[in-house]
């Protein structure tokens, strides 16, 4: 059971490709890896901080005010991060530009800060904010690979040192399929991901109730 | 630019679902039905109008001028959240019809990108709260179109036998990537050629 | 493609989505029917546009035997639907395309236009046409680069009499009135191969006013079997007298287009109202394929007259927008694709709705 909480985010409980939460970031920004990682990688800082402040600051906070609370939290701690990609990664954050404050609403963080704020354990409530962050984030990395892939023929990633950042593939990039990188593939893509999980999900249960019957 | 300009890039180019990709939440569960895909599209040209003249006031005479323009997240979320109380205050109190229509649509769209993003992507460019009001309800009215079109397919679809594996939320999206495809058609030369 | 229905051997009884004769037969009749414009289009382009159609039917049975055969558990090949999908596919391609385009276009129209929503009768979208968009905005270079019919091997350049349209429109010419004048001053392009078909073509051509007979024939740079408005619609009289596509989408199709084209076509050229080139625009890119074999299919389009002449009318009328204003010479794949959005919705024009489930 205890094992499930970081795992299960990557895999069983992908948030994005199983419960599809977070849908519209995560197909705005999966064209480019790098912008996916980075995405992510704000998700992944906003989620752990916001859980871990909701599970301290719930006792002081009325229940009916909560929600707005965790609203507040949110967006707050979306700005701090905003702010410290402003200065840290200007050129990132001009390419994910609405898509990062938009993690304000973002389902998946204000749905897990309501439920883990009632958890009673700390370390559990941070290995599944975690877990689902890294399954988000994962699940992005998948849908920008293809899409970068095979729409651009690159794979952009961060400059480090004299390494330009943009990978070409070869053959792929004289001939790319350009509507993959444009809102067209993202929903073409994201939908047969999402026939393939339910397919796999499927299979999973007739296999466990074959084995339990 | 004109209004004709702003009313048709926000419609047709700049679609708030095929282009932007905004709003995907609600609108995939709202294209089980054309009924709710239509309540909710017009909850969302309301809540647009209304939102996006006010976020626009907020930036250009608070947030700007008292140089608090790191607030914006927040302040936004803010108005939004406090916009969409007043509404269901206000329905309930002058047009209870209007609230259980719209009641179960609201709450889903308070916590989704499309109010906010189109908040936060309209506003920087428009040069006044009219333009804004303008811009908003033509966003939603965008909005709208995708989503009772994209019900109404899918309302066709339920007839078919689709395969196993596409069925529900799949072959929803690959309808929605079908729609977008055709919407590629208007572009801003289009747009530039059309108005000039 | 989906002519015909597979509803007809559903079951249950009415409400029938879409009704019709068989399938196979239908399907094989409209093919026979295109084959003129095809066989003219090779002969007018060469080899390579032959490579073209090949790989694009080749393409289209192969992923229709693969997915329906793999995913559905059914073999479909004998109703004929892929190879007329492929067929109408390759003929909306140039004929100089790389010919993974052909393969990728025919992959898409089948496998994710078509068996992903079920099958032939259950698209939406006319599979054909949305795969020339899907191809058109990927590889937009070589579906851009032309060849001027029967010209010597080598030679690749050449223009479309839309293409030669759209430039005079961004960049103005004085003095011209229409855009025939550009196209008769760009039809002698150097290095024709000289022979019977040439000389044929010349004095056939010279039966109607210069420049028009040309485009009838398909003597202009284009897609490989939209040239021949001629043939293409001489083809689909036999469908026309057979009931196998009903007459209100064509002709309201092409009826708006021309209005429009007539009435306002002079306008971007400074000619004033209703002197618009209404010939040229009805005789020019895929206006004739698109308007009378592929914006009818019935699974596409919708079921009752009314809608069907609301439909015509909307592909005419963004036809005519998309290709005045828009940023590609061409408009009629994008225009189709738009109305087949809002087919369902045309269905509930003119009473009952057509099925109770359907309702919520």
């Amino acid at each position: 059971m205890k094992e499930r909480a970081f795992i299960g985010g990557l895999a069983r409980q992908n948030p994005l490709l199983v419960y599809l939460l977070g849908l519209c970031p995560a197909l705005a920004v999966s064209d480019l890896v790098s912008k996916a990682l980075g995405l992510g990688a704000g998700v992944i800082l906003v989620l752990l901080a916001a859980v871990a402040a909701a599970r301290l600051l719930r006792p002081v906070i009325p229940e009916r005010l909560q929600p707005i609370a965790w609203l507040v939290l949110v967006a707050a701690l979306v700005s701090l991060v905003d702010l410290a990609m402003q200065a840290y990664l200007p050129a990132l954050r001009q390419q994910l530009g609405v898509y990062l404050q938009l993690l304000a609403v973002n389902c998946l963080i204000l749905g897990l800060v309501e439920r883990l704020a009632r958890s009673r354990s700390l370390s559990r409530c941070l290995r599944l904010a975690a877990g689902q962050g890294a399954g988000f984030t994962l699940a992005l990395l998948l849908i920008a690979l293809v899409r970068e892939v095979l729409g651009s023929g690159t794979i952009t990633l961060f400059p480090l040192g004299s390494f330009g950042g943009v990978i070409r593939v070869p053959g792929l990039s004289l001939y790319p399929v350009r509507v993959l990188s444009l809102a067209a593939g993202a929903l073409l893509l994201l939908g047969y991901l999402a026939a393939l999980a339910g397919r796999l999900m499927a299979r999973g249960r007739k296999a466990e109730q074959r084995s339990a019957g | 630019m004109s209004f004709a300009g702003i009313i048709l890039t926000a419609v047709f180019v700049n679609n708030v679902v095929l282009h932007q990709l905004l709003g995907l939440c609600p609108l995939f569960a709202a294209a089980g039905s054309r009924r709710a895909a239509l309540g909710l599209g017009l909850a969302a040209a309301l809540v647009l109008g209304l939102t996006a003249p006010a976020a626009w006031a907020l930036q250009h005479l608070v947030l700007e001028p008292l140089r608090l323009g790191y607030l914006q997240t927040l302040a936004f979320v803010l108005l939004v959240a406090g916009i969409f109380r007043l509404v269901r205050l206000a329905a309930a109190r002058l047009a209870p019809a209007v609230h259980r229509a719209l009641g179960l649509h609201l709450p889903a769209l308070a916590v989704n990108c499309v109010v906010l993003g189109s908040c936060l992507l309209l506003v920087p460019g428009l040069s006044s709260a009219w333009r804004s009001a303008v811009a908003g309800l033509a966003a939603g009215a965008g909005f709208l179109l995708a989503s009772v079109v994209l019900a109404s397919i899918q309302a066709r679809l339920r007839t078919e036998r689709v395969p196993e594996a596409m069925r529900g939320l799949p072959i929803t999206l690959l309808s929605a990537a079908l729609m977008a495809l055709g919407f590629l058609a208007f572009d801003r030369a289009l747009l530039a050629n059309l108005i000039g | 493609m989906g002519y015909g229905p597979g509803s007809a051997l559903r079951p249950f009884p009415a409400p029938h989505l879409h009704e019709g004769p068989t399938t196979a037969g239908m399907m094989f009749s409209v093919v026979l029917c295109l084959l003129p414009a095809g066989i003219w289009g090779v002969l007018l382009f060469g080899q390579r546009a032959l490579h073209v159609l090949l790989v694009s039917v080749g393409a289209s049975l192969l992923t229709e035997l693969a997915v329906s055969g793999l995913f559905l558990r059914r073999f479909t090949l004998a109703d004929g639907s892929a190879l007329l999908t492929g067929l109408l596919l390759g003929y909306s391609l140039p004929p100089a395309v790389p010919l993974f385009i052909p393969a990728a276009a025919s992959f898409f129209a089948i496998a994710v236009i078509k068996q992903s929503f079920g099958g032939l009768g259950r698209n939406w979208l006319n599979p054909a046409l949305g795969a020339r968009v899907f191809v058109m905005f990927s590889w937009t270079g070589p579906m851009t680069r032309w060849q001027a019919p029967l010209a010597a091997a080598d030679v690749l350049s050449g223009a479309t009499p839309l293409g030669l349209a759209k430039e005079a429109l961004s960049h103005p010419v004085p003095g011209l009135r229409g855009p025939i004048e550009l196209l008769l001053a760009g039809l002698r392009p150097s290095g024709l191969r000289a022979g019977p078909l040439s000389d044929l073509l010349q004095r056939l051509g010279r039966l109607a006013p210069a420049g028009y007979g040309q485009m009838a024939l398909g003597n202009v740079a284009g897609c490989i079997g939209e040239g021949s408005a001629l043939l293409l619609a001489l083809g689909s009289i036999y469908l026309f007298v057979k009931k196998i596509i009903a007459w209100e989408i064509p002709a309201a199709y092409l009826g708006s287009f021309g209005l429009l084209a007539w009435a306002f076509g002079g306008l971007p050229f400074g000619a004033g109202l209703f002197r618009g080139d209404a010939a040229f625009h009805l005789l020019a890119g895929g206006l004739a394929l698109g308007a009378l074999y592929m914006a009818a299919d019935p699974v596409t389009s919708p079921l009752k007259r009314p809608g069907r002449l609301i439909f015509g009318l909307g592909c005419g009328a963004l036809t005519f927008l998309l290709r005045t204003w828009g940023s590609q010479p061409e408009g009629v794949a994008l225009a189709v694709v738009l109305m087949n959005m809002f087919v369902p919705l045309l269905n509930r024009i003119g009473g009952r709705p057509i099925s109770r489930e359907a309702e919520q």
